[in-house]
């Protein structure tokens, strides 16, 4: 094949003409034909859930391919060829806050948080993260590139993220002392996602209604002051053709492409709602990778010291109450391990989805275009240690080696930051604190 | 063409001319009326037309404007007919203008000829707007004028704000504090306290406001609703200390606002406590938010749109809704959709704790609460057709209340039963009295319980019973934001802002100065109208002005703070200045109308003069033949602005306008081009004498900016004007629609009520709230069945 071939040619070798062209190109398996120089789609997406894990029913025995999936990670065993476990990832972040802030807060920035007011329960008081989220650097990066920019560039979003900005609650950071504040609520995502589409389609549906009761208001005013209404409503009758027009054409892409989520009606933001919003903004977020609509997300399952009450597993204490107990806990123990495993059965639902579709325009599966980061701000609840934090990636976004588990031993997660934006095809000499970057991005992982 | 006519005030759209008996019996019995239209017939109709329209090619201009017969006399003696000027002229002269004046040519004739009607309009910008913001209010209720300026403060020890720790409980003036590392009161340590603001702010008018708040400590700020966060710093962090936010207001409108400031106790060392609250007006400089504009106690949630409405038209000389178009018809959906999300989050939950219902009636009290929106938003009881249309057929197709809400309201917002507030013919006698009432006085519509009580009850149809609704609410902050926005459309002052001097000749006038003077100008106008006598003369009579330090230091003893009488003060930092008889302060010479209407270096008689003219005596004129620009004062140095401006305008084409416009513009010569009072200029004397002749033919001689005061205070022209002005601006619809003789009468009824402006107000209203357009004449055989 003539690798030189223009969008032209290869549309007349098609046997298409230009003007059926532009309504077929909005269907991916011919826009990729057209668009083959861009490069591949990758998307990274970095779910966090709190207080730690079990470390024992957590991280597989042995490292390499041939690993097993212990208790809180086996709802993964579907896609277990895509999952790579880093083990040694350590937060070695110094500096103001308290473990759990500094956990949430240098996460994803590497770096310290500023001098502030925000007491903990140990350590000094602090502020905001000093620095930039690796979501949001790689998503500036993104959207700086023709090639790779798209509507959003990112997608923040949470569940049951407490209704108050500070520390805890906060991942992502656009810059220093600018927190990014995840949106919990599923309407309010779905507004921002699809609001002007939605609004439109209402619109064009009153319309009738309205333009018929214009009919009946002009029947009462005099002939003079009936003109008015009248060139209004003329005007009204053309838009209603317009807005017909568009919503048709919309209407047959959506039937070929994939349609919009339909969000059930009026839930709540409460805690025992915690499954369907998870599944309602997991839904989302899915369509809007496979409409393009951004290449980064961060997803947030409550936050920093966390507290939901996970009634639906018969369990009745909120999550960080019950991350204290000593292991010696046996029943606190055994509910820590059903709580992790819950966390890990959504992580497993949304890569299922990515990998139950087509990528569009592309190769393989959408998850074989995706990473999923599943984190946290601890490594173990009781222990409030920083070591060893959780980093179950699943999915070829970024192109890591999957299928296999990996110890690092002991190195600063910084490495692991400098990676993700290289592998992403922005490499850097440094993420976050310098002082933890000077060994380079993590070696190994593709 | 030599001749310069004055151009027509815009007429509606026109029905056939009716000339009343009275009328045509005058003019029957009169020799010289008959005189002149022979003449007229015989040596003008050909270039002006027979009835005084204009003739194409030769003179096109319609034959109207405001010149007495006198005046008009004189014009044509001197320049007509154009080949031979002399053919006609005196008594010829006077009988041809006395027959123009009385056929065609004057107000009353234009009037007589193609009366005015009441035009149907759709909802200005700002009357969506505040509209939208009665509709909000119908849950809650608008906030009634109140005393106490300021915020309520508590303060606490220690940051955990517990009642028992409350220790100070105050009223703070404004929001600016340096507390340092030190305590905030008795009582409290520095280490650790709490301090909550609590009150409402009070917008003057609409637009963009930009607020900040500086703060080396943690804070939330909550604004427009109880729990609705505007600000957040709760995490005090580096040296963030400067917050600014952006928002759209609504002007007459009144936002709750909370600000929740503490001082944490921490194991790092203590940073000093410091917190400001500023706002940038539309237009102005920020400055902290004065005590004027904070009210003390707890208000009502109150909307503020945040959609862009395009502007209005203004060929009428006022505001119109008008123009029917695509970015108007987008804003609207973008209104509607706004809305709706603030009566899905705010009014619904509201509503719904208000009538608890069971689960499964849910939906019956959202169609209920959807009801009371609409009905109030159509100003009136719809009936159960268009509520099944409206309301029931839209909820049904949404199982989602946030959409099913934003069904109905764009439904509801975008209908013409909302859009155009005069579609209200089916409505009770009262119910269409309150829509045009809230119309004049609000630009809003009927939601407030008390009204829509009169309306229920049909109490509110007869002058009387309008009157006395209007009088109770005449002091409503919504009102008062209508009234100040009338005034600055009175002095045109939209066409003065970023005035800059030569730095040269005023190095010490800057923007601070110009604003203080602003500030000062609206303290006046506000001040005049709402104080007892509400006196119309006080705008250019007062011996008093509003002063700040940095006025008084510029502007010099005149405007020296009155300091044995604070109380007389405006609520904020502005004091009256000492009274002084034998000077009037008033509008006239005020510091920021005298520098608007100026050059960057030199006075401007002629920007005062048409000023005067135009604003002031409500007299029409032609934009001049071509752009001039302004003689050099450097190529003319022995030559006084006066001098100058005489030289410049001296050809007989300019001076048919120019002797008029000038003459009043050199009464005030006194205060140059920053509106500091000067005795010469250019080591020559100034000579401020002019003139004005009258509607009435009578012609003023007079000398300075005090005579020229005096006159205005009593002139029937300035009275006239201004109650023009305001029936335009309130009503927005011309006068003459609703009588020919309306404005005649609220003139007769201001002069003998001694000039009360609020009066004067209230009349208008009253007026405009008892004729509304006229409905389509089959619905008046349904209204009136015999």
């Amino acid at each position: 094949m003539n690798n030189q071939a223009t969008r032209r040619e290869f549309l007349r070798k098609m046997g298409i003409s230009t003007a059926a062209a532009n309504l077929m190109m909005n269907l991916p398996s011919l826009a990729r034909g057209a668009t083959d120089q861009l490069p591949r789609k990758q998307r990274l997406v970095f779910i966090f859930s709190p207080n730690g894990v079990i470390p024992d029913h957590f991280w597989p025995q042995q490292t390499g391919r041939d690993f097993e999936l212990r208790r809180i990670l086996a709802p993964l065993a579907d896609v277990k060829s895509q999952v790579l476990t880093l083990h040694g990832m350590c937060n070695q972040i110094k500096g103001d806050g308290d473990g759990h802030m500094r956990g949430i807060g240098c996460l994803l920035t590497g770096i310290e948080l500023f001098p502030g007011d925000i007491q903990g329960g140990s350590d000094t008081p602090a502020g905001w993260s000093m620095g930039i989220s690796v979501d949001q650097y790689l998503k500036n990066k993104l959207q700086a590139d023709a090639k790779t920019s798209t509507r959003f560039g990112s997608i923040e979003m949470g569940v049951m993220v407490p209704d108050r900005a500070d520390t805890w609650t906060r991942m992502s950071y656009a810059g220093p002392n600018q927190p990014v504040a995840p949106i919990d609520n599923p309407y309010q995502m779905f507004n921002k996602l699809y609001g002007q589409t939605k609004n439109r389609e209402i619109l064009a549906s009153v319309l009738d209604d309205l333009t018929a009761d214009f009919r009946r208001v002009e029947k009462l005013i005099s002939a003079e002051d009936r003109q008015l209404l009248q060139s209004h409503v003329q005007m009204m009758r053309e838009i209603e053709v317009e807005l017909q027009s568009e919503l048709a054409h919309k209407s047959v892409d959506n039937a070929l492409a994939h349609r919009e989520p339909v969000l059930p009606p009026n839930v709540q933001e409460e805690n025992d709602n915690i499954p369907l919003i998870t599944r309602m903004q997991m839904d989302m977020l899915v369509h809007s990778f496979a409409a393009d609509f951004a290449r980064i997300a961060t997803f947030q399952i409550t936050n920093s010291v966390g507290q939901p009450k996970m009634r639906w597993l018969g369990i009745d204490e909120g999550h960080h109450e019950l991350s204290h107990e000593p292991d010696s806990n046996e029943v606190a123990y055994e509910k820590l391990i059903k709580i992790n495993t819950w966390y890990c059965e959504q992580v497993a639902y949304l890569a299922k989805r990515l990998a139950a579709i087509p990528e569009p325009g592309g190769d393989g599966s959408m998850l074989d275009n995706t990473t999923l980061v599943w984190t946290n701000e601890l490594g173990k609840g009781n222990s409030h240690t920083r070591n060893n934090i959780p980093f179950v990636l699943v999915g070829g976004g970024v192109g890591f080696k999957t299928g296999q588990a990996l110890d690092f031993g002991r190195v600063p997660h910084n490495r692991l930051l400098m990676s993700l934006c290289e592998s992403m095809g922005h490499e850097v000499s440094s993420f976050g604190n310098p002082d933890f970057c000077s060994d380079g991005s993590l070696t190994g992982l593709s | 063409m030599k001749v310069y006519w004055f151009l027509t005030i815009a007429l509606l759209v026109c029905r056939v001319p009716i000339a009343c008996c009275a009328e045509i019996d005058e003019f029957l019995g009169d020799s010289q009326l008959q005189r002149g239209k022979e003449i007229y017939a015989q040596s003008c109709a050909k270039c002006h037309g027979a009835q005084g329209q204009g003739v194409n090619e030769f003179y096109e201009e319609p034959l109207v404007g405001d010149d007495s017969v006198g005046q008009l006399a004189e014009v044509i003696a001197e320049t007509m007919p154009e080949d031979e000027p002399e053919a006609c002229a005196g008594e010829d002269a006077s009988a041809v203008a006395a027959y123009i004046h009385f056929a065609f040519y004057s107000r009353a004739a234009q009037v007589r000829n193609r009366p005015p009607r009441i035009g149907l309009a759709r909802l200005t910008g700002e009357q969506l707007r505040q509209s939208l913001a009665d509709l909000y209010a119908v849950i809650d209720g608008v906030t009634q004028p109140v005393d106490q300026h300021g915020l309520q403060a508590d303060y606490y020890d220690g940051d955990s704000r517990r009642r028992d720790n409350r220790k100070i409980q105050r009223v703070d003036p404004t929001i600016n504090f340096d507390w340092g590392r030190e305590s905030p009161g008795e009582d409290i340590k520095p280490e650790a306290f709490a301090v909550n603001w609590r009150g409402g702010l009070r917008v003057d008018t609409s637009g963009r406001y930009e607020i900040v708040v500086r703060s080396s400590c943690s804070f939330v700020m909550y604004f427009g609703r109880d729990e609705k966060e505007f600000i957040n710093n709760h995490v005090q962090s580096g040296e963030k200390t400067e917050f600014r936010k952006s928002i759209a207001l609504t002007g007459g409108r009144v936002y709750p606002l909370r600000i929740e400031f503490r001082q944490r106790k921490r194991k790092t060392e203590l940073p000093p406590a410091t917190i400001s609250l500023s706002w940038v007006p539309p237009e102005q400089l920020e400055r902290i938010i004065p005590s004027s504009n904070l009210l003390a106690g707890s208000f009502p949630a109150a909307f503020a749109l945040q959609t862009h409405l395009p502007p209005d038209d203004r060929s009428y000389g006022f505001e119109r809704g008008i123009a029917i178009n695509r970015e108007w018809d987008e804003s609207t959906s973008a209104a509607a959709v706004e809305f709706a999300q603030a009566a899905f989050e705010d009014l619904w939950p509201a509503y719904r704790r208000r009538h608890q219902v069971r689960s499964d009636a849910e939906r019956a009290l959202l169609k209920d609460f959807l009801t009371l929106l609409v009905e109030t938003a159509f100003r009136g009881k719809i009936s159960d057709e268009l509520r099944i249309i409206a309301i029931d057929r839209q909820v049904d197709m949404e199982p989602d209340d946030q959409e099913a809400i934003k069904r109905v309201m764009l439904f509801a917002l975008k209908s013409p039963r909302f859009l155009y507030p005069d579609i209200d013919v089916t409505q009770s006698p009262s119910q269409r009295v309150a829509n045009r009432l809230a119309l004049a006085m609000f630009d809003s519509l009927p939601a407030d319980r008390e009204l829509q009580k009169l309306v229920d009850d049909g109490n509110v149809v007869s002058p009387k019973q309008i009157r006395q609704y209007v009088a109770a609410h005449m002091n409503e902050y919504r009102v008062r934001a209508k009234v100040l926005e009338f005034l600055h459309e009175w002095l045109d002052l939209s066409r003065i802002s970023n005035v800059t001097k030569s730095e040269e000749h005023y190095p010490a006038f800057n923007a601070s100065l110009l604003q203080d003077t602003r500030r000062s100008l609206d303290a006046f106008l506000q001040t005049v109208v709402w104080s007892e006598r509400s006196d119309f003369r006080e705008f250019f009579t007062a011996p008093w002005a509003f002063t700040t330090p940095q006025i008084t230091s510029y502007y010099g003893d005149a405007w020296l703070p009155d300091q044995d009488n604070s109380e007389l003060g405006f609520p904020g930092e502005l004091a009256k200045t000492v009274s002084n008889p034998s000077y009037h302060h008033g509008i006239l010479t005020h510091p920021y109308l005298m520098s608007g209407l100026a050059y960057y270096d030199t006075t401007s008689p002629i920007h005062r003069g048409v000023f005067l003219m135009r604003q002031m005596l409500g007299r029409t004129m032609r934009p001049p033949n071509e752009a001039f620009t302004p003689l050099s004062p450097d190529l003319h140095p022995n030559l006084t602005t006066r001098e100058r401006v005489a030289l410049q305008t001296s050809p007989e084409s300019c001076q048919a306008c120019h002797s008029k416009i000038n003459q009043l513009g050199f009464l005030l010569e006194n205060y140059d081009a920053v509106g500091k009072f000067r005795n010469e200029e250019r080591g020559q004397p100034i000579d401020a004498s002019g003139s004005y002749r009258a509607q009435d033919d009578i012609e003023y001689q007079l000398v300075g900016a005090n005579e020229l005061a005096d006159f205005l205070a009593s002139s029937h022209d300035a009275q006239q004007a201004f109650i023009n002005k305001a029936f335009q601006f309130f009503v927005k619809q011309p006068a003459a629609a609703y009588s020919p003789e309306l404005l005649d009468q609220l003139t007769e009824k201001f002069r003998q009520g001694s000039l009360n402006v609020r009066e004067l107000l209230i009349e208008i209203i009253v007026a405009a709230s008892q004729q509304g357009i006229e409905p389509a004449k089959d619905q008046l055989a349904a209204d009136n069945p015999t």
